[in-house]
């Protein structure tokens, strides 16, 4: 279902979402990143993408998985721990950072599913935003087979026409939110029906850089674990796992225990962000370490997005959202690799 | 006497000079704050960073470093070594916003059981009104 | 004036000369308007080296890499690497001297010159633009660069959005170095330690509210510590049971080890690993600012650096990286060190 809201509108609409948290990108300083606002007339969807993806409303970089404690004959006492949140509306996310959330379902989902996740997922009602301009010079999203104006993981997408946004609700859970302000909407005219489909058209036109030929990477990879491409690129990387923390894809996990006291036993276990960047991520308890370097560490992230995920899921493991290239300290670039790696003989 | 606020100490003492100054005071019998958890370390020199900010992390309300007077340090140096460091500590400390009256350095000799008493004593009236430390305490 | 065929001339020449393994100087990159590093080892491809106010990094930090690969090689090329260092990179290298972590015929120092003006700040730039969208930055050797927004191009004079750091700098030209190029005069600064006088100023809570925010917006990603060319052990604090381990290490070693600070991102163990980290730099840090550029989530981390910079100045008249053959701040004492603050 497709209607009008006008922008002057949007903060009312908010209010009147009742028990829902929301979540919208503000400024923090000089960047813009995903938070909790309580007044709707603080968002400003007038922002160019975030430093930080969206991800950690789902995924949070650190999170009590179970506690435990000892009972008073010393025997342990493990309490699950599964996070129960109030439901939720992310605003404003960028078809990217959406797309990269269904690529979580595929890892977080299939045979087994993970409560965490899922608890928090199931909770989230996602309204986009379609990228009218790119919002980053780095962006190349239909490479992956995403576009700027995707509705693929949205309950709606919102498009900009200067004054007002055209809403498309594309889920049950979307139609519901819309319901809930009915009077705040209207149904589009012909005009603005022509409008909408103008931009969505001309916004992929605009995307600036892409890779030529990405299929022919994967099975290009599968041949190229030893390749001297690797150390060459990699000669500049300073291991400091930014690429990976602002990933709106990636998704290692370190488990670790912390001890608030050691007697009497307490404490409990966490999940942390990890990356495959660390030059401990795979360090044994041996000491042997069969990532040692830089070179294989790149050829680790490169080999899981477009090789070992494609292989296992199907997908590239990569939205396109580019902030990986923009906010690299050294400015290791991936289009330029996959460039490479394409026409490596 | 319930409810009222105790601060803690946690004093680390060079064994030569101070944590001797702080036994004189016992086997003299000296009535000083029982607030103290002293801990005897070598030297003030090899007094890390890490341990200051630990005991505060732990839920220490004031943290004392005490070693030997300059040029009586059992290692010849060590004093002067912790006199620089401290000094650093004490300034990042302040710079974060921790209250200044927190952390504390002395000279105490193993002679000066008096005075390390009335260092305690002093440290306790200075930390009562400001209340449990709450800032680099890690939360349960 | 830095004149950049000079610089390539003189890194064609010790590469034709056999003298260096590589070159690593600075290259324009494809993902934005900042330089990237490029590594050079064919005397031919020399051309592709820039020189220009978008040459932030400091890249000394890839000296701990070459010793590093030195380490691991069954026979190591012991020739040196050339590094192009700007005056605060060069200040780094002296430090890691005076560490002895490396020697002084490991590495060839092609130094440049900042000259008046230093290196910009990506933030600034793009604060001047609010709320366009910046098409194409363009630098050159002027005093200037060219942003082209939607609305065309404009010049805007590089001194308006200089890096913090460089304001304060304390050594506009290399301090060690092979080859010099620019002019040798030092630039004058007002407040070397200006930038802390806002945190200062505020009264000890709200100095304390300020910090609280910043850290706690720290996501542990370790960029600042990988960013930084001082920070080379092997094993950091906060991974301490990460890396010394071998086969032969026994469990009860390994379940011993003291886990200073958490992994997770709480409040406590972020101000832990930023103030340990403060002080190990204290007397070493020489302000080249990465770890604040490189922050993802924009934490001010400079100001942490700078004060120990600025006790270790006025407390014990230390200025770091200028004597390599001096102790360092905190194996070192004068008589006169203050002790005022001890009873």
């Amino acid at each position: 279902m497709d209607m009008i809201l006008q922008k002057k509108s949007l903060a009312p609409w908010l209010e009147r979402l009742e028990g829902y948290d929301i979540y919208a990108p503000v400024r923090q300083d000089d960047i813009w990143n995903y938070a909790h606002v309580t007044d709707g007339r603080d968002i400003d969807l007038g922002y160019p993408n975030t430093v930080q993806s969206p991800k950690p409303i789902i995924f949070p970089q650190c999170e009590t998985i179970l506690e435990f404690s000892a009972s008073e004959d010393g025997t342990p006492v493990m309490r699950e721990v599964i996070p129960e949140p109030n439901p939720f509306v992310v605003l404003g996310m960028r078809p990217c950072d959406a797309r990269a959330l269904t690529l979580y379902d595929k890892v977080f989902g299939g045979d087994i599913k993970d409560p965490y996740y899922w608890k928090r997922r199931e909770k989230g009602i996602l309204v986009g935003l379609a990228c009218t301009v790119p919002p980053s010079p780095n962006c190349f999203c239909p490479t992956v087979d995403g576009s700027p104006c995707s509705t693929d993981g949205l309950d709606i997408l919102l498009t900009d026409l200067e004054d007002r946004y055209y809403v498309e609700s594309l889920t049950k859970k979307g139609e519901n939110l819309l319901n809930d302000a009915k009077t705040l909407f209207k149904a589009p005219t012909a005009a603005e029906n022509k409008a909408a489909a103008r931009i969505k058209s001309e916004s992929e036109k605009k995307i600036n850089r892409q890779v030529r030929q990405l299929a022919e990477v994967p099975p290009k990879l599968a041949g190229m674990f030893d390749a001297s491409l690797w150390d060459e690129e990699a000669m500049s990387c300073l291991r400091c796992g930014i690429c990976t923390y602002l990933c709106p894809t990636c998704h290692c996990f370190d488990i670790a225990d912390e001890l608030s006291s050691s007697s009497p036993l307490k404490g409990r276990r966490i999940r942390n962000w990890d990356t495959c960047q660390f030059p401990d991520f795979t360090m044994h308890s041996s000491g042997h370490n069969p990532r040692p370097d830089k070179a294989s560490r790149l050829r680790q992230r490169i080999l899981h997005k477009f090789h070992y995920f494609v292989v296992n899921h199907e997908a590239y493991q990569c939205t396109g959202c580019g902030r990986c290239i923009s906010l690299c300290p050294v400015g290791i670039d991936i289009i330029e690799v996959l460039d490479k790696v394409r026409d490596y003989a | 006497m319930a409810g009222k606020y105790e601060p803690t100490i946690v004093a680390f003492l060079c064994k030569w000079c101070s944590s001797a100054g702080s036994d004189l005071a016992g086997v003299s019998r000296m009535q000083y704050p029982p607030n103290v958890v002293p801990i005897t370390v070598m030297c003030s020199g090899s007094v890390s960073p890490l341990y200051i900010l630990n005991a505060f992390k732990k839920g220490a309300d004031g943290v004392l470093v005490s070693g030997c007077h300059p040029g009586d340090c059992h290692y010849i140096k060590g004093n002067y070594f912790a006199r620089r460091r401290i000094a650093l500590v004490k300034e990042l400390l302040e710079f974060i916003g921790l209250e200044p009256e927190r952390f504390k350095m002395s000279w105490v000799s193993a002679a000066e059981g008096t005075k390390y008493t009335q260092i305690i004593k002093d440290f306790v009236d200075v930390l009562e009104p400001l209340g449990p430390q709450m800032k680099l305490r890690r939360e349960q | 004036m830095v004149n950049l065929d000079d610089l390539k001339k003189e890194a064609k020449r010790i590469l034709q000369d056999d003298k260096v393994k590589y070159v690593v100087g600075y290259t324009r990159s494809s993902a934005g308007p900042l330089a990237s590093p490029v590594f050079i080892e064919d005397p031919e491809k020399i051309g592709e080296l820039i020189w220009d106010a978008s040459c932030v990094q400091n890249l000394a930090k890839f000296l701990l890499d070459e010793k590093r690969r030195k380490g691991r090689a069954k026979k190591p090329d012991t020739r040196p690497i050339a590094i192009v260092v700007k005056g605060c990179d060069s200040r780094s290298v002296n430090v890691l001297l005076q560490e002895k972590y490396i020697e002084r015929k490991d590495v060839f120092l092609l130094g440049v010159s900042c000259e008046d003006l230093g290196v910009v700040d990506q933030k600034k730039i793009a604060q001047r633009f609010e709320g366009k969208t910046i098409q194409d930055i363009k630098f050159d050797l002027s005093p200037e660069l060219a942003v082209t927004t939607e609305d065309g191009t404009v010049k805007l004079p590089i001194q308006e959005v200089l890096a913090d750091r460089c304001l304060e700098c304390q050594a506009n030209f290399p301090v060690v170095y092979d080859v010099l190029l620019g002019d040798k005069s030092r630039k004058k600064v007002d407040e070397p330690f200006g930038s802390l006088e806002e945190i200062e100023s505020m009264a000890a809570p709200q100095r304390w509210e300020f910090w609280q925010e910043q850290l706690g917006k720290c996501v542990r990603c370790y960029a600042c510590r990988s960013a930084c060319p001082m920070c080379y052990c092997d094993e950091c604090v906060v991974d301490t049971i990460a890396f010394a381990v071998a086969a032969d290490t026994s469990a009860e070693e390994k379940a011993q080890k003291i886990k200073w600070i958490e992994k997770s991102p709480t409040k406590s163990e972020n101000f832990g690993y930023h103030m340990v980290r403060a002080i190990h730099l204290a007397g070493r840090c020489i302000d080249c600012g990465e770890c604040e550029r490189v922050c993802p989530v924009s934490i001010p981390l400079r100001h942490l650096n700078k004060k120990l910079e600025k006790a270790a100045k006025q407390l014990f008249d230390y200025n770091a990286g200028f004597e390599p053959d001096k102790p360092a701040l905190v194996s070192s004492f004068r008589d006169e060190d203050p002790e005022d603050f001890i009873r």
